[in-house]
C-alpha cells in the first residue's frame, strides 16, 4: 500500500533525511515518534509532495514517484497531483481557508478537483461533519471556531477526497490540552475504521493505544520501528529509552 | 506670447494664487520706487525660459546664457536706466501674483495689454504688436480667416489670446494644448488640421518648417506690455519713456529685425493711444453658480468616466503583471518587474507625452481620451501590480500548502485560495488609487482632454474668481471620491469573514 524507499532529503548543507525505508499495509495506523528536528515532519511533508526529496522513491496505492526534483511537464505535474490526491494531509495549525465557511472548507476541493456535482460534495460534507462532531457548524466561518472545532474541520476536509491514506502532522500540537481529545477521538475513531494513517504525535498514550507500528525516528533517519509493546516495554535502542523514558514522565 | 504654454502645471498652482492674492502686502507709497532700482544698480525682470523662442529661451549656442528678443530688449531698457538687467524665472501665468509679492520689478514676457491684466498691474506703452496667424499643413488647404474656423477643430495654446478668441468667437472646436511643439506636433501628425497662434511663434517654428505653411493673413492684432507694480508710478513714467525712445530712435527695429520680427505693424507702435481703463466688476461664480456649476459638472463627467475607465484599466493589467511576475517563467517575470519599476519610475506626464505625441511618430495615432486611458491605466497598473503582490505574498504559506495537499493545481489554488484572501487585502489600497485617480485624471488636459480641472482652469482665467470656482470644483471632486470611500468601507466590511 505506501512503500517508501531510500529517502534522502537536504536543506542546503543539513540532511534532513538519510535514507528512509518504510512500508505499511493498507488499514495499518503508523505512529512516528522522536526528537524535534529529527525529520519526521518532513518524512510526512515528501509523502505528499509538500516538499521534494532529493532521491527515493514513494509509492502510494497505485501511484508512484521516483527521484529528486520538481516536476518538469505537465505529465509529471499529474502524477504529483495524483500522488496527492491518495494522501490527506492535516496540519498542525489547521490552515482552514477562512474566506469559505466550514462547509465551504470541505466541498471546494472535491467539487474543483474532481469535479463532484455541488448537490453530492455537501452531502458528503455533512455526512463527514456529523461524524466529526460538528454537524451544526456547516455556516460558520473558521475564524467562529474554536481551535479543536477547526482540527476536526481540517480532518473532514481532508477525508472528503477519499485518500487512501490520510496524513497527521502533529496535529494537537497548536492546541490546549483540553482541546485536543475531541481532535484525538476523531482520530481514534477513524484508526478503529481502519483507516490507512500516519500520524507524526507527540501523544504517547494515543500513540500506544492506536499504533500498530511505531517508528522512533531520529537524524534523519528511522533509528527503530516495531509494536507499541515492544516499543514501550522493550526498545532495543538506548536513545529510544532515552527519549520514551522522557516522553512518558512528562 | 500671451499665454501659457506650460499649462501642465498651472492645475497644481491655483492654490498657490490663491494664497498669494489672500496675503498680498499692502501697497507702500514707494513711487521712488526707480530710484531703489538705480541705488542696487539691477532691475530685475520677471520672465519664463520655458515659453521658448522666440521671446526668452536659453541660446542653443549657449545654454547657460539667455536670448530672445525681450532678452535683449530688458538690456536695452536696464542700460536706458542706468543699470543691469538681471532676469527672474518665474513660471508665466504666476508672473503677475510674483510681481504683486515683489519678486521682481517689472515683466517683460509676452503680457497682453488687456483689461484683465489692467486690473492687476499697470501696463506700460506696447512694445510689441502680435496677431493671430493661421497655420496648416503644407500639403493641405484650409481657412486663411477667422471666420473660416466656424465649425472646425483647431489648436491654440492653452489659455492664450487665440483660446480667448475662438472663444468668444464660438462654434469652434479649440483644443488646447501645453505648448507649442506639442502643438504642432499634433498637426503634423495629422489629429488636427488648423492652429492658430500667435505670430511670432508662428514664424518662428512653423514658418523655417516646411511641412508646415501659413494660411491667409494675420488677424486681431494685440500689444505686449511691460507690467509694474500700480504704485511704481515713475518706473512706469521711466519705462515708458524708455520705450518711446527705442520705438523713435530705431533701437526697438534693430532688435525686431535680429530676430525676424519686424513688420510694418510694429512701425504703428509710434501711434498708440492707450485706451482708457474702465474697472470691472469682479465676478462671484458662487453668486451665479447656476452659470458655471453646469459647465463644471460636464468637465466632471469626462473626469468619472477617464477615472472609471482608467481604473478597469489598471486593475486587470495590474493582474496580468503580478500573475506574470510572481508565477511567469523567467523572462516573463523579469518582464514585469520591468514594467513595474519603469513605470513607477518615471514620471506620469512624461508617459502621456510618449503615449500621445510619441506613438503616432512610429505610426500608432491615438486619439486624446484613448492616450488618456491608456496612459492613466498603464501607469496605475504597476500599482496596483504592486498592491496585489503584497496582498498575495500576505496569504500565509500553509493556506498554499493545504491547497495543494487537497489535490488543487497551482492556477486552482490561486484562484479559489490564494486571490479571494488577498482581494480582501487590497481593497483599502486599491480604493486609495481610485480616488487619486480621480485627481491624477486632472493631468491628461496636456493632450487636450477637457475635463474638471480643465474647466475650472478656463473659467478661473477669464473670471479671475480662483475662490468660488476653487470651492466648486474641490466640492465636486469631494463628492465623486467619498461615496467610492464609503464603497469602499462597504465592500471591505462585506468581505470580512474573521470576526467572531
Amino acid at each position: 500500500m505506501i512503500v517508501v524507499e531510500n529517502l534522502i532529503k537536504s536543506y542546503r548543507a543539513t540532511r534532513v533525511l538519510q535514507g528512509v525505508d518504510h512500508s505499511q499495509k493498507r488499514g495499518e495506523a503508523v505512529v512516528v515518534i522522536g526528537p524535534s528536528g529529527c525529520g519526521k515532519s518532513t518524512f510526512l511533508r515528501c509523502l505528499n509532495q509538500l516538499e521534494i526529496a532529493d532521491e527515493g522513491r514513494i509509492t502510494i496505492g497505485d501511484v508512484t514517484i521516483a527521484g529528486g526534483g520538481l516536476p518538469r511537464n505537465a505529465q509529471e505535474r499529474e502524477q504529483q497531483r495524483r500522488l496527492r490526491m491518495r494522501a490527506g494531509m492535516v496540519f498542525q495549525s489547521f490552515n482552514l481557508f477562512p474566506h469559505l465557511t466550514v462547509l465551504q472548507n470541505i466541498t471546494t476541493a472535491p467539487r474543483v478537483v474532481k469535479a463532484v456535482p455541488r448537490a453530492e460534495a455537501e452531502a458528503i460534507a455533512v455526512t463527514l461533519l456529523a461524524k466529526v462532531g460538528l454537524a451544526d457548524k456547516a455556516g460558520a466561518y473558521p475564524a467562529q471556531l474554536s481551535g479543536g472545532q477547526q482540527q476536526r474541520v481540517a480532518i473532514a476536509r481532508a477525508l472528503a477526497m477519499e485518500p487512501e491514506v490520510m496524513l497527521f502532522d502533529e496535529p494537537t500540537s497548536a492546541l490546549d490540552p483540553e482541546l485536543r481529545d475531541e481532535v484525538l477521538r476523531v482520530m481514534r475513531q477513524l484508526a478503529e475504521e481502519g483507516m490507512t494513517m500516519i500520524v507524526v504525535t507527540h501523544e504517547m498514550q494515543f500513540a500506544r493505544d492506536i499504533a500498530n507500528t511505531i517508528l522512533f525516528f531520529e537524524g534523519g533517519r528511522v533509528l527503530e520501528s516495531g509494536s507499541p509493546e515492544q516499543m514501550f516495554t522493550a526498545p532495543t535502542q538506548e536513545r529510544t529509552r532515552d527519549f520514551l523514558r522522557r516522553a512518558t514522565t512528562r | 506670447m500671451s499665454n501659457a504654454w506650460r499649462l501642465s502645471r498651472r492645475n497644481h498652482s491655483f492654490l498657490v494664487f490663491v494664497l498669494l492674492l489672500a496675503s498680498r502686502p499692502t501697497p507702500g507709497f514707494c513711487s521712488d520706487h526707480l530710484q531703489s532700482i538705480q541705488h542696487k544698480g539691477v532691475l530685475l525682470w520677471g520672465a519664463d525660459a520655458e515659453g521658448g523662442a522666440p521671446f526668452v529661451y536659453p541660446d542653443p549656442q549657449k545654454p547657460e546664457q539667455m536670448a530672445g528678443f525681450e532678452f535683449d530688449l530688458a538690456n536695452a531698457l536696464a542700460a536706458k536706466l542706468g543699470v543691469k538687467a538681471t532676469m527672474v524665472q518665474n513660471q508665466w501665468d504666476q508672473l503677475l501674483p510674483a510681481l504683486d509679492r515683489g519678486n521682481f520689478d517689472i515683466i517683460l514676457n509676452g503680457l497682453e495689454i488687456t483689461a484683465d491684466n489692467r486690473q492687476h498691474a499697470a501696463m506700460s506703452r506696447p512694445y510689441y504688436v502680435y496677431a493671430q496667424q493661421i497655420v496648416i499643413r503644407s500639403d493641405s488647404a484650409g481657412p486663411s480667416n477667422l471666420d473660416g474656423l466656424k465649425g472646425k477643430a483647431v489648436g491654440v495654446l492653452a489659455s492664450s489670446a487665440a483660446e480667448r478668441l475662438l472663444q468668444q468667437q464660438g462654434g469652434v472646436e479649440v483644443k488646447s494644448y501645453p505648448g507649442n511643439v506639442e502643438t504642432f506636433l499634433d498637426l503634423k501628425a495629422g489629429r488636427i488640421d488648423i492652429v492658430l497662434l500667435d505670430l511670432p511663434i508662428a514664424l518662428y517654428y512653423a514658418k523655417p518648417d516646411p511641412a508646415l505653411k501659413f494660411s491667409g493673413e494675420a488677424f486681431s492684432p494685440g500689444y505686449y506690455g511691460i507690467a509694474v507694480r500700480k504704485e511704481d508710478v515713475t518706473l512706469l513714467a521711466a519705462i515708458n519713456s524708455a520705450l518711446e525712445g527705442f520705438i523713435h530712435d530705431g533701437t526697438l527695429e534693430k532688435i525686431y529685425r535680429r530676430h525676424g520680427l519686424w513688420d510694418e505693424r510694429q512701425a504703428g507702435l509710434a501711434n498708440y493711444q492707450p485706451e482708457t481703463v474702465v474697472q470691472r466688476k469682479s465676478i462671484s461664480t458662487l453668486r451665479e453658480w447656476p452659470k458655471y456649476l453646469p459647465l463644471l459638472l460636464r468637465g466632471a463627467v469626462t473626469t468619472i468616466i477617464l477615472s472609471i475607465l482608467g481604473m478597469a484599466l489598471a486593475v486587470a493589467l495590474g493582474l496580468v503583471v503580478v500573475l506574470a511576475r510572481l508565477y511567469g517563467p523567467a523572462p516573463l517575470r523579469w518582464l514585469a518587474q520591468a514594467y513595474v519599476e519603469i513605470v513607477r519610475g518615471t514620471p506620469l506626464l512624461i508617459q502621456l507625452f510618449l503615449i500621445y505625441y510619441g506613438l503616432p511618430q512610429i505610426g500608432l495615432r491615438l486619439n486624446a481620451f484613448f492616450a488618456g486611458i491608456l496612459g492613466l491605466g498603464m501607469n496605475y497598473a504597476a500599482s496596483e501590480a504592486e498592491n496585489y503582490r503584497a496582498g498575495i505574498q500576505s496569504i500565509p504559506k500553509g493556506q498554499t500548502e493545504a491547497a495543494l495537499a487537497l489535490g488543487m493545481s497551482r492556477p486552482q489554488v490561486l484562484r479559489r485560495i490564494i486571490l479571494p484572501q488577498a482581494m480582501r487585502v487590497v481593497i483599502p489600497p486599491v480604493t486609495n488609487d481610485f480616488i487619486a485617480m480621480f485627481k491624477d485624471s486632472s493631468i491628461v488636459s496636456v493632450i487636450t482632454m477637457v475635463e474638471l480641472t480643465k474647466v475650472y482652469g478656463e473659467l478661473a482665467t477669464s473670471t479671475y474668481d480662483y475662490i468660488g470656482l476653487g470651492l466648486m470644483t474641490a466640492g465636486i471632486y469631494f463628492a465623486l471620491s467619498y461615496p467610492a470611500s464609503l464603497f469602499a468601507h462597504w465592500l471591505e466590511r462585506s468581505q470580512s469573514y474573521d470576526r467572531r
